[in-house]
């Protein structure tokens, strides 16, 4: 299921709104245009995942790729090997989420990453003690070989019960 | 009599275990069915005219009165059965209710083949039956007030107040689409088919032609709402997934709105024979009024309770009844303006649950749990036992054509009402409803007591066919009920249908749900698309900022939602852990059976040897101990214990708090002392007591909790824990913790730590502390044999 020619134009049309300077490219400072994301706790890690690592600019295809992850899953794909992964499966959309998470793209979660998600939720409302013995029982929760982070494998197993195809997906990008 | 069948009958229930043998199960039926011969006949004789009673009474008074001046014999015993007749025969009743409920289970076969619904109308068959054949008249049991007023809200109260909002929220629309629109269909289609049917025959005249279009509409609006007494006692047995579960059931609560409409609308209307376009768009808006308005009331209510609440911290008996009372005054007040009550009812627990959870004691939150249980259970038990007794009484008007055809429309009406409407709400779906979903939701559309009454309602006068609709809708209730009821659980087997799953949400499943839904609603914003997070989080945002600080007590307001649930797990895994036995961790009486006994080191190490480490540490903490004691002394005042009703003093569960809490840090500090000194060092762990055992033990013994003191010259302070505010409670681990930064400094040179920033200010500090007493406090109970886990989701998701 391809995106439908309506949708493109929309989402070309967000896409010039946001480029206030038409350079056809969208840049940093116009990520942090859109108001409701300053107010966003992981705006900042929001924005940084649009741009490919040692690029400074989002081209148009690029966006559309990004925003693809959010797409309903098509759930009677015929699970055919050969094809590549569709985007917006389940384990894609996963995958997306885990490198937010993993800013080092190192395929590993750790304490020092997690901690710094829980700063950013919760911010200023909480004790570092807090947020140390949450982090420290969500990685004993969920880290099964014992190398005190979370691989992409038991991200993936924490989330099993929840329904990712309904949580990550937007009806606007069907 | 009564009373001795009652005590044998009681007394044999409980000896009587599932692997007795045939006779003695033949025994207790047989004594189960004599209880209720005995007990149906004062209800038969009662319900009789009892014109012969009056005239006794009066005689008795005359003589009185005429012969003062004669002395009688002193009446050493006398029956009045009169003076408690009432109350006695609600009681037998609800007894009767219970008794059945217990019996079912010792029968296990039965239990698992036929739905407890099915059993208890069948009870109610016989009940009826054996009053019938006592020649007496069968008590109007299915008397409408009693229903609507006494016997529903308690089963409507448990679901609203327990409902999953989010399922809920998130199907919002896929359940109004099934509640509005499909009821409205189910109506028109089988009324106007009905009338149809009615109509030929021409040339065998029967009384159904005098039947009208209007009575015809009538009963369809009647029978199309799917029953939420019926739904539930079916479905909560055979566990099928949250959505299928969230979607019958929300349609049968929020289809009560259609139903109050077209109930009055057509009624108004039967006499006069036409209805106007005008009168059919004042039915419209009339449907808006009663279902926003029910929901309003409801909601104001909510939200007066949750206001109420945030003050009952001195008074925390009451806290339970403040819940029970609004609500029912909600429903009473939306029914008073014959808005829909039951939508009101759902509001209003929906609404203050939140709030009042995060005021209320923890034990109040269990009183409530049970409570509700128990009335909503013994309601649902009685309305089918009442179901089968009037189903006995009649009176009965049996027309093989017009029943017939009912029931047939009913199935047929649904089938197409589902489908139709899934065509056109999976076009709105992300995630779409499968065909086997349709065919659960069409087939779990169940009829109950609701109809019923409503029938019953009906005026005689007006309608001539009252007898031959109450018997067609007592067929098709007979109808699902029985058969549906008994089929769906094969067939959900047979269609592999997802079960429910066990809902133990981990502490990951919450932090990445809230990290999902702050990443889909940036990127909501950047689409620039006001989607369904965007408005769930401007929600979220309005409530954290206006409505908790108004409506929550205290420190709690401004506990972020993650921080909530990580506490309450962390209780209930504190809990379990001194339950299964984990105290073989405490370091209280350990010092020397950990050094001697258990450490079995691999090499002799070479930095400080865990032999001496240990005792230091536990001669230090003594040391802080008794500093700690002896510099709050003065600032302790000893509260005496009196008993005193209004007020919830500590009681010796809760009295374990402070000790607790000591054991608790104790418990962090050793553990990270030892992991970082050796890694060897292991402390086996006590082979865990069985349940019952640890159960009866810890109910049993209050003071399993208390630990004994590391040095008996310690002075122990027995602080009134009910106001933990109190400026004179002394909050220890507060004390602690500020007692330990330094340690933590001195002993950690090779750690590399952030530094701490808990060594803040001391007031986050004290708010802290006092929160956590007042948590753990609020959370030291027993947590009941089958936690709800449905609890655990957060309000706002």
């Amino acid at each position: 299921m391809k995106i439908s020619p309506a949708h493109i134009i929309r989402l070309y049309d967000r896409f010039e709104f946001l480029d206030k300077e038409g350079s056809g490219q969208l840049r940093l400072e116009d990520f942090a245009e859109v108001k409701e994301l300053a107010m966003n706790p992981i705006g900042d890690r929001i924005i940084g995942a649009f741009f490919s690592p040692g690029q400074e600019t989002v081209d148009f295809p690029s966006f559309v790729r990004i925003l693809a992850h959010f797409r309903p899953t098509d759930k009677n794909r015929a699970k055919d090997s050969t094809q590549p992964e569709p985007v917006n499966s389940r384990t894609s959309k996963l995958k997306f989420a885990f490198q937010l998470y993993d800013q080092d793209r190192d395929g590993k979660i750790s304490r020092a990453e997690l901690l710094q998600v829980l700063r950013e939720m919760l911010g200023m409302q909480v004790t570092e003690e807090q947020l140390e013995s949450i982090a420290d029982r969500a990685i004993q929760e969920a880290d099964l070989d014992r190398d005190d982070a979370i691989s992409f494998e038991e991200f993936r197993k924490s989330l099993e019960k929840v329904n990712i195809e309904h949580k990550m997906s937007i009806r606007f990008l069907r | 009599g009564v009373s001795c069948f009652l005590q044998t009958a009681c007394q044999c229930l409980p000896g009587c275990d599932f692997g007795s043998s045939l006779p003695e199960r033949a025994l207790l039926l047989v004594l189960v069915l004599v209880f209720l011969q005995g007990s149906v006949l004062p209800l038969g004789a009662a319900s009789s005219p009892d014109v012969s009673h009056q005239d006794k009474t009066d005689n008795h008074k005359v003589e009185a009165q005429g012969h003062n001046y004669t002395k009688k014999a002193f009446p050493v015993l006398s029956i009045d059965y009169h003076y408690i007749q009432t109350p006695f025969e609600i009681s037998l009743w609800v007894l009767l209710a219970s008794l059945m409920k217990l019996g079912f289970h010792l029968i296990p076969r039965l239990s698992s083949i036929v739905p407890e619904s099915c059993l208890l109308i069948v009870v109610g068959l016989l009940v009826g039956g054996l009053i019938k054949l006592a020649g007496e008249q069968v008590p109007p049991v299915m008397n409408t007030r009693l229903f609507f007023l006494c016997l529903l809200p308690p089963i409507i109260l448990d679901a609203g107040y327990f409902l999953p909002i989010r399922p809920f929220m998130e199907n919002l629309g896929t359940i109004l689409m099934f509640a509005v629109v499909g009821t409205l269909w189910n109506a028109f289609f089988i009324g106007g088919l009905l009338y149809a049917v009615c109509q030929i025959q021409p040339d065998n005249p029967s009384s159904l032609h005098q039947i009208e279009l209007l009575p015809c509409l009538l009963f369809g609006s009647i029978i199309s709402a799917v029953d939420p007494v019926a739904v539930l006692a079916v479905f909560e047995e055979i566990h099928i997934n949250e959505l299928l579960h969230i979607l019958v059931f929300g349609e049968s609560l929020l289809n009560d709105a259609v139903t109050v409409v077209l109930y009055h609308l057509f009624e108004e209307y039967s006499g006069i024979g036409t209805v106007s376009v005008l009168d059919g768009f004042l039915g419209v808006i009339s449907f808006l009024v009663v279902a926003l308005g029910g929901v309003l009331v409801g909601a104001i209510y909510g939200i007066l309770a949750a206001f109420t609440s945030r003050f009952t911290s001195h008074t925390r008996v009451i806290e339970p009844l403040f819940v029970f009372v609004y609500s029912y005054m909600a429903y009473l007040s939306a029914e008073m303006f014959h808005l829909s009550g039951i939508m009101a009812l759902i509001a209003c627990g929906a609404v203050m649950r939140p709030y009042v959870e995060a005021n209320i004691s923890h034990k109040s939150h269990t009183t409530i749990k049970y409570f509700l249980k128990m009335w909503s259970s013994v309601s649902e038990t009685l309305i089918f036992i009442f179901l089968g007794v009037a189903t006995v009484d009649g009176p009965h008007n049996w027309n093989w054509t017009f029943v017939t055809v009912t029931v047939i429309l009913c199935l047929v009406a649904r089938v197409i009402g589902v489908v139709g409407l899934t065509y056109v709400i999976n076009k709105f779906r992300i995630v779409k409803l499968t065909t086997k979903d349709q065919f659960i939701v069409a087939y779990g559309g169940l009829r109950g007591a609701i109809a019923f009454s409503l029938g019953f309602l009906l005026d005689p006068a007006h309608f001539a066919m009252r007898e031959m609709f109450l018997t067609a809708i007592i067929t098709v209730i007979f109808f699902t009920v029985f058969v549906q009821g008994m089929t769906i659980k094969p067939l959900v087997e047979l269609l592999a249908v997802k079960k429910k799953q066990e809902a133990k949400r981990s502490i990951n499943e919450e932090i990445h749900t809230q990290f999902l839904d702050h990443l889909l609603t940036g990127i909501e914003d950047i689409c620039g698309h006001y989607g369904h997070h965007h408005w769930k989080d401007k929600l979220n945002r309005f409530n954290k900022k206006y409505v908790k600080k108004c409506l929550i007590a205290g420190e709690r307001s401004k506990e972020p939602q993650l921080i909530a649930f990580y506490h309450k797990m962390e209780m209930k895994q504190a809990i379990e852990l001194v339950e299964s036995g984990g105290g073989v961790k405490l370091p209280a009486a350990m010092p020397s059976t950990v050094s001697m006994q258990n450490i079995q080191p691999k090499k002799p190490p070479p930095a400080l040897p865990p032999e001496r480490a240990l005792p230091q540490l536990s001669k230090g903490r003594e040391e802080e101990i008794r500093k700690i004691l002896r510099s709050n002394l003065q600032r302790t005042r000893q509260r005496l214990r009196s008993y005193n009703r209004h007020t919830l003093v500590a009681d010796p569960y809760e009295d374990g708090l402070n000790d607790f809490l000591i054991k608790k840090q104790k418990i962090i500090e050793l553990e990270k002392k030892i992991t970082e000194m050796n890694n060897y060092l292991t402390v086996p762990s006590a082979p865990p007591d069985s349940p019952t055992i640890t159960r009866a033990r810890l109910a049993s013994d209050p003071q399993a909790y208390s630990v004994k003191p590391t040095s008996d010259s310690v002075p122990t302070i027995q602080v009134d824990l009910a106001s933990p505010q109190s400026p004179d409670s002394v909050n220890l681990m507060d004390e602690f913790r500020n007692a330990r930064q330094p340690e933590q400094d001195e002993d950690r040179g090779l750690m590399m730590k952030p530094p701490s920033e808990a060594k803040g200010p001391k007031r986050p500090e004290d708010a802290e502390g006092a929160k956590d007493q007042q948590r753990l406090m609020r959370c030291l109970s027993d947590p009941g044999p089958s936690a709800d886990e449905d609890e655990d989701e957060p309000f706002l998701p």
